[in-house]
């Protein structure tokens, strides 16, 4: 019982494949790895699938997929504008694996990939390090007038560079911890509620009428969640969109 | 359509059909036009969607601001670590990571609202981040 309304116990890592030592590390292929595999696995065999017909007339699927391509299409192009083409295909990488590791966390007895932190700060750290390779292939060494911003004075300049060189670390941390929280605290207070429901439940009539409140509560909070993880995989896009653009156009 | 307008002129003798062809190729491309416009404005409104729930974009807020204090936090503490001058690293570094998180949450904030009154503007979010780089 006690073990059943654990809300953390749904983060747990286990083993599928046993440790093996690769180059000194111990590697498993765990749990996270496997849905993982399973988002990137189904986000190419609909993409496939849908694109395998081609017809003039969209059929279900194919509308789906021309959907989504021309969501991220339409946020690329309105955000980094023409330059922003050759960004296209990552963005939709990244908007549509965090897409499908939310919804599928959404699914009883999943595990939810960007509820962990490694994952979620991985991509994000990703995003910005590309950003600096990019504003520095592009601008050259004079991407890094970014930091010391035009007409301030000279007293104070140094606190304002050192302000938004510490800005700009910044945006990996929120972008991943935002991501991060908004899961991992949907999905504990969804188990919370939950598991109330259960322990109300066992305490015979009068607990079962009460149980109905949080019962509610969970089913709201489902549809919320839902939300929550379509809105966060939009956010994380959007964002690497608007870091990106920071990159590609630095006008000092 | 092209290969009817191709055989109308061939036939000669079908003025009416080909001019009501030529009549329906002109609707058709209006309808075009009027289908792409509004295309161009039903895909904006997801632009706007983070703004619709308030529940996101204050959550974003508060991780700008939250992010930029931690960071500040932990350059100041890596500092005193690696040169053994404990608090006062930590001061300064939290103290401008304060600012960095101020800073974050005001160009969150602005890039986020008026992005639907500045929709007509093409690239918004440029717009507004670059006026706030000038600063």
């Amino acid at each position: 019982m006690a073990q059943g309304i654990d809300p953390i116990h749904q983060f747990q890592l286990h083993d599928l494949a046993g440790p093996w030592n690769i180059a000194g590390h111990e590697i498993s292929f765990t749990n996270s790895a496997l849905f993982m595999g399973i988002a990137v696995g189904l986000i190419t065999v609909i993409l496939l699938a849908a694109a395998a017909r081609g017809a003039l007339v969209p059929g279900r699927l194919q509308s789906v997929g021309e959907m989504w391509y021309e969501f991220v299409h339409n946020m690329v192009q309105n955000v980094l504008g023409h330059e922003g083409k050759a960004f296209f295909p990552l963005v939709f990488t990244i908007f549509s694996f965090v897409l499908f590791a939310n919804m599928l966390g959404m699914f009883p007895y999943f595990f939810t990939v960007t509820s962990h932190v490694v994952v979620t700060a991985s991509l994000a750290v990703f995003v910005v390090a590309l950003v600096v390779v990019v504003g520095i292939a592009k601008h050259g060494l004079g991407w890094f007038k970014l930091f010391v911003p035009s007409g301030v004075p000279l007293v104070i300049l140094p606190f304002i560079s050192l302000i938004e060189v510490i800005s700009f670390l910044s945006r990996p941390v929120s972008l991943g911890l935002r991501l991060f929280g908004n899961m991992l605290a949907g999905h504990i207070v969804l188990k919370v509620f939950a598991g109330f429901v259960v322990l109300l439940g066992s305490m015979g009539l009068g607990g079962i009428i009460g149980s109905i409140a949080p019962l509610g509560m969970a089913v709201a909070l489902t549809a919320l969640e839902f939300l929550v993880a379509f809105l966060q995989a939009f956010v994380f896009a959007i964002l690497t969109c608007v870091y990106l653009n920071d990159a590609l156009h630095t006008h000092h | 359509m092209t290969k009817s307008g191709k055989n109308g002129p061939k036939q000669g003798s079908s003025d009416p059909e080909l001019g009501d062809l030529s009549a329906r190729l002109k609707e058709l491309s209006g309808r075009i036009a009027v289908e792409r416009s509004e295309r161009a404005e039903s895909a904006k409104p997801p632009a706007s969607m983070q703004d619709a729930s308030g529940y996101a974009r204050g959550y974003k807020l508060v991780s700008e601001f939250a992010a930029g204090t931690l960071v500040g936090g932990l350059i100041g503490y890596g500092i005193d670590w690696l040169f053994g001058t404990l608090p006062f690293g930590l001061i300064f570094f939290l103290l401008l990571g304060f600012g960095a998180g101020f800073l974050n949450l005001v160009r969150a904030a602005k890039r986020m609202p008026p992005a639907q009154e500045r929709l007509n503007t093409n690239p918004p979010p440029k717009a507004a981040f670059d006026d706030e780089e000038e600063d």
